[in-house]
């Protein structure tokens, strides 16, 4: 590594060569040339001062990785010790490492409560598989009828990487895997049950009500004579298990291009029972989902007879039903691993 | 999308629902509703007036002291004995016999109700009562002209309801635009009247300028030359002009400026004001061009050229913004350069102002994914792009052109002055002929519906049904251009009909139960495991800062990079949980959290692991742990044995084999953290699966980091792990006799590793036990002498029983005096 400024370059040859012969590799970033070269900062031109200070700090930089290296393959204060051993040489059986006591412990909301859900849906039948974080295209859009270059892709706001990956913005990115794993299935006359639990990602600012990073869980039901009102059943049945009470639902028309119709699915506020209450924003009701029935693009795409079989599809957030619960006020709190607000989480 | 409900009202024949039905029928059949805007209350109490009298102000060279009529509606204000209201005016252009805007005390001017909304009063104002004041567009919230007040040219009567006359009594609605994205229709007031009387169970009749072809065969004068040369047939399927001449350029008249306003939209002047106002109401955006400065511009001669626009061709558009183009980019240019960006917005060069007499009104179609994209690239969204995006029929042009045209003879003066140009490359036939049956659509639905309801709600939305018993014979109207298959249609006949009464069944299912899923049941019981063990659970992003993953000691170029991120600090798929957690210790830390165990499960994308079966990134399954303290505390050995703990707590006693790791292995991401000599990587001794690695981390990264002094971790991967914990327990039978226990203590060199002593022991007893035993061997203390530094002596305690007898101390002794000796010749440790 070379530096523009000659005295800072000179100065770095000097102190590279100085490093091989120290014991004690610390006190290269004592130096007092290097202390010198700091100290003329002040009697320089102003305008000078931010390229060279720039150098300086690179130099500065560069000494405290040599240290750091030096440390990383072995150092007097780190031994090595025996990696086999059950605990470390001359520990008393009293001070020998222990874990925490459970009262410490938590396990985080998001998952807990996506325990629960899936809990819910194995008792109902549902099978569960977990979505990818790096999918293609295809499976985001093209296999969901998302024609190239569609406005419906405005809704979402997708990371792609470089080499042309997608981060997926939603969990419906499974579907036509799931269609096809359990088409065969579906001939045998088993209709095709899954829900699909997953992290999906939005480019979209952070603020206390939008993350980048979330979860979801999709359901997908396909079977014979399979209707919109097995759909509002489903979801409603779900609902009602998961609150532990009656419910109300309904729905109101929506458009995503992989449901055909497409449904934004309400139900009556189970925190306050339509009273009007703070989570429901005192409309009574609380918008919580996507769903519809998987337009017949789809279930040919995974080469699924769309005249003989129909089915369903719904989306879900995770991250708002664990807010709704707890009346949590920030949504950035979940991928904060502030222990703070996760121990209180058991 | 805003909709009137007055404009709604005009456009069908029958009395709307009262306000609120009708917005939950809309909220429930048509799209979420997101506001509502109530103009007649912010209108309430504008009057419209005659200025009686108007005079100088005695004690202003500015003011004029005026006299109205109110035709005595308002109440509580001072009047003459003739009943008129006196009323101080600074604008220019009040004078007497003209109608005005009258807002008298205790009214609030309109254009402070969404703000701070003031209210008026009796003033004095030089000396001189003023009751109220005579209002500007301004300060009624129309528009931004404050160059005097409003002159009310129309024929009114004083004291008639300036809201009311009008359409300002009016309630706008806001629509979720997401609902619409498929529905170009429902991007203009008429769409949405049709679908307003569809959910109410009407029928609904276009308009007969909008359902007939404007009819064209009158010729006229062509004192406007122009031609029109369409380069990109595809992309722009219809491209209509004609050419006006005689407009007079001023400010609109009031109704349309309160419609434009009510549906949002600025008003500009009165050309530019109608075409917009026939894109609110049809959807059909058109734009006018100024003939005489494209003449002047293209030397003498008027081309309009449709075209792709040259790589980094410029263009200002007339919010006067320059933009660069690509060759993506559709613009309509004259044989010099680009005077429009096609589909989203005119040119600053050629547009309507002022001194404009002739113009040119294109009425076009454009290719809604061109439009899209070059918005996109140029970050401009405009509503006509917003409309163009959807993709509108090619079928109405005509019409909306023909209607344009009517209203500028009417509002401008300006006539017809050029033959029609109409560049087509569809055909107008086209309209999508579908059949479905009502069988089809009820079991869809999960409710009966006949095939004459079916057609009675369709053609309410002037779809053409013909009924043939269970089938039904549909014409698609050409302004669907959503609409290509029988879901379609089952789409439509279910909103239109409601959900209201569905009758709610759960789908029919197989008795055979689900399995679990295999891996999430794992991650459950790791979850259980660990927090029961004081740990904490954290989710941490997938995207992770290059510095971190550098700081780590992993390289950048096997990281999958996002070519779009938020910001650097998202910029890297993670290539190993561990980084992620380090990240997070110095804060926890410094939060006062004196120590904790950290864990995360998730998902890790390194390029090294290459591509799966489907040709995409592998996606490894890891779970890390991370135990760190405050440098406060003090705790006795190396912190590596602390992780070791946490590591038995989850795996349950699983027996694991430990081996230090090497240079060669910290080629892999996920070892790159860890120190060598004081970590290891970690297999399954049954199976030799490596399991993970387990250790404290570099100096490097404690430093660059600030990670604390104890500070250890793991790694492993969660399907070998999955194995491992889901793993039925075994069971060895309890033997009825007591078990005898004793320790054996060996002095071994320290070149002997722990377990290469432990598993030699533990060998010689098993060979050498009595028959029907069963034996435990537990370490009991490793001591190193500082005086002796090159051996250690290592306690362990045996505990055996027999089966079948009460085993006695000198058969003990006798099996571990085996051990010492075999201990001695083969390990060179001796008994102590």
């Amino acid at each position: 590594m070379n530096y523009d400024n000659e005295e800072i370059n000179k100065t770095a040859q000097l102190l590279r060569s100085r490093f091989q012969t120290l014991t004690n590799k610390e006190e290269i970033l004592k130096a007092v040339e290097l202390r010198a070269l700091f100290d003329a900062i002040k009697t320089m031109p102003p305008e000078n001062r931010s390229v060279y200070g720039k150098e300086l700090n690179n130099l500065k930089d560069e000494l405290r990785t040599l240290v750091d290296t030096a440390a990383d393959n072995g150092s007097a204060d780190l031994p090595p010790i025996d990696v086999t051993a059950p605990f470390d040489v001359n520990t008393k059986i009293n001070n020998r490492a222990t874990t925490l006591t459970s009262d410490f412990g938590s396990k985080h909301p998001l998952m807990s409560e996506l325990e629960r859900v899936l809990d819910i849906f194995y008792l109902m039948g549902f099978g569960a598989v977990e979505s990818r974080e790096l999918d293609d295209d295809y499976h985001m859009f093209t296999s969901l009828n998302f024609p190239k270059d569609h406005p419906a892709k405005d809704d979402y706001d997708t990371f792609s990487t470089i080499d042309g990956y997608i981060a997926p913005a939603h969990t419906s990115t499974m579907q036509n895997r799931i269609l096809r794993t359990y088409r065969a299935g579906l001939l045998e006359g088993t209709p095709i049950a899954a829900v699909i639990p997953g992290r999906v990602f939005r480019n979209e600012d952070l603020d206390s009500r939008h993350e980048h990073t979330f979860y979801q869980i999709e359901g997908i039901y396909v079977g014979e004579g399979t209707n919109v009102g097995n759909l509002i059943a489903t979801l409603k049945t779900f609902l009602e298990r998961y609150y532990e009470k009656t419910l109300e639902v309904k729905t109101q028309p929506f458009y995503f291009p992989f449901t055909e119709p497409s449904f934004e699915f309400a139900l009556s506020c189970p925190f306050c029972d339509k009273a009007g209450c703070t989570v429901c924003s005192q409309t009574g009701w609380i918008e919580l989902l996507g769903c519809g029935m998987i337009h017949p693009n789809v279930l040919k795409e995974a080469d699924i007879d769309s005249e003989r079989y129909s089915g369903f599809a719904w989306g879900m957030g995770i991250d708002r039903l664990v807010m709704m619960k707890y009346d949590i006020e920030d949504i950035r709190h979940f991928e904060s691993a502030n222990l703070n607000f996760l121990r209180q989480f058991k | 999308m805003r909709v009137s409900l007055n404009m709604i009202r005009q456009l069908v024949d029958f009395d709307l629902p009262p306000k609120d039905e009708l917005i939950e029928k809309i909220g429930a059949q048509l799209g979420g509703v997101e506001a509502v805007y109530d103009y007649g209350q912010k209108y309430k109490g504008v009057i419209i007036v005659k200025v009686i009298s108007c005079v100088n102000h005695p004690n202003s060279d500015h003011l004029h002291l005026c006299m109205i009529d109110d035709g005595g509606v308002v109440k509580d204000v001072e009047r003459n004995a003739d009943g008129h209201v006196q009323v101080v005016c600074g604008a220019s252009n009040v004078r007497a016999n003209m109608s005005a805007v009258w807002l008298s005390p205790g009214t609030i001017v309109p254009q402070t109700t969404d703000n701070d909304p003031y209210k008026l009063e009796v003033r004095d104002i030089r000396g001189l009562k003023s009751n109220g004041m005579l209002a500007s567009a301004r300060e009624l919230g129309l528009g931004d002209d404050h160059n005097g007040i409003v002159d009310i040219l129309d024929q009114v009567d004083a004291g008639e309801d300036f809201a009311t006359k009008y359409g300002l009594d009016d309630i706008v609605i806001d629509i979720e635009n997401k609902m619409f994205t498929h529905r170009p229709d429902l991007f203009g007031q008429l769409g949405i009247a049709r679908e307003v009387a569809g959910i109410c169970g009407r029928q609904f009749k276009s308009p007969s300028w909008y359902a007939t072809k404007w009819d064209i065969t009158e010729t006229f004068n062509s004192e406007l030359n122009f031609s029109v040369h369409n380069e990109l047939n595809q992309l722009v399927p219809r491209f209509t002009a004609i050419g006006i001449t005689g407009v007079k350029v001023t400010g609109s008249p009031l109704w349309l400026i309160s419609a434009l306003v009510r549906l949002g939209q600025k008003p500009v002047n009165n050309v530019v004001d109608i075409t917009n106002y026939y894109m609110l109401l049809t959807a059909q955006p058109l734009h006018a061009y100024d003939y005489d400065k494209i003449k002047l511009q293209n030397e003498g001669s008027v081309n309009l050229i449709v075209r792709k626009a040259s790589p980094k061709e410029q263009l200002k558009l007339i919010n006067n913004k320059i933009v660069t183009l690509s060759d993506k980019d559709i613009v309509i240019a004259t044989d010099k350069h680009p005077i429009g960006l096609a589909g989203i917005m005119g040119g600053a060069e050629c547009e309507v102002s002022q001194s404009t007499t002739n113009i040119i009104l294109e009425c076009a179609t454009f290719d809604m994914y061109s439009i899209r994209r070059s918005c996109m690239e140029l970050g401009i969204f405009t509503e006509a792009a917003t409309r163009f995006t959807k993709g509108q029929s090619t079928q109405q042009n005509l019409a909306v052109l023909g209607a344009v045209c009517g209203d500028i003879e009417t509002i401008c003066s300006g006539k017809i002055s050029s033959n029609l140009v109409d560049d087509k490359h569809e055909t107008e036939s086209s309209s999508v002929e579908l059949k479905t049956s009502a069988d089809f659509l009820s079991a869809r639905l999960g409710m009966n519906i006949k095939s004459d309801e079916v057609s009675k709600l369709l053609s309410n939305v002037e779809f053409e049904c013909n009924n043939n018993g269970n089938f039904i014979d549909i014409r698609v109207p050409f302004w669907r251009t959503d609409i290509s298959i029988q879901e379609d249609i089952l789409e439509e006949v279910g909103r239109l009909k409601g959900y209201d009464n569905l009758p709610l069944l759960l789908p029919s299912r197989v008795l055979t139960p689900v399995s679990k899923n295999y891996l999430l049941k794992a991650k459950s019981l790791i979850r259980s495991r660990l927090s029961a063990a004081g740990a904490n659970e954290v989710l941490t992003y997938s995207f992770v800062h290059g510095k971190l993953i550098d700081g780590v000691g992993q390289n950048k170029e096997l990281a999958y990079q996002l070519a779009n991120a938020l910001s650097p600090d998202l910029q890297f798929y993670r290539m190993s949980i561990i980084p992620s957690l380090l990240d997070k210790v110095h804060a926890a830390i410094k939060n006062g959290t004196e120590r904790f165990a950290m864990f995360e499960i998730g998902m890790t994308h390194t390029k090294e692991r290459g591509l799966d079966n489907e040709n995409l990134p592998v996606e490894d399954q890891y779970v890390g742990l991370v135990f760190a303290a405050n440098d406060h505390i003090l705790f006795e050995g190396a912190p590596y044995y602390m992780a070791l703990k946490y590591l038995n707590v989850l795996t349950g006693g699983e027996e694991l084999s430990f081996k230090p790791i090497s240079i060669e292995d910290q080629k892999y991401a996920v070892m790159c953290p860890y120190l060598q000599g004081r970590s290891a990587l970690v297999s399954v001794k049954e199976t030799g699966q490596f399991l993970g690695i387990l250790g404290e981390f570099k100096q490097s990264v404690t430093s660059k980091l600030k990670l604390p002094k104890y500070c250890s971790g793991f790694e492993l991967d969660t399907t070998v792990l999955a194995d491992v914990i889901m793993k039925e327990s075994s069971y060895v039978p309890l033997s009825k006799f007591p078990s005898v226990e004793q320790d054996i203590s060996l002095k071994a060199p320290v070149d002997i590793c722990y377990s290469v002593l432990y598993d030699f022991v533990h060998q010689v007893i098993a060979d050498e036990a009595p028959k029907n035993t069963t034996f435990k061997l537990t370490p009991v203390d490793i001591y190193q002498s500082p005086k002796d530094t090159n051996y250690q002596h290592i306690t362990l305690r045996l505990s055996i029983s027999s089966y079948i007898k009460t085993m006695t101390a000198s058969e003990v002794n006798a099996l571990l005096d085996q051990v010492s000796l075999r201990a001695k010749e083969s390990l060179k440790a001796e008994r102590l």
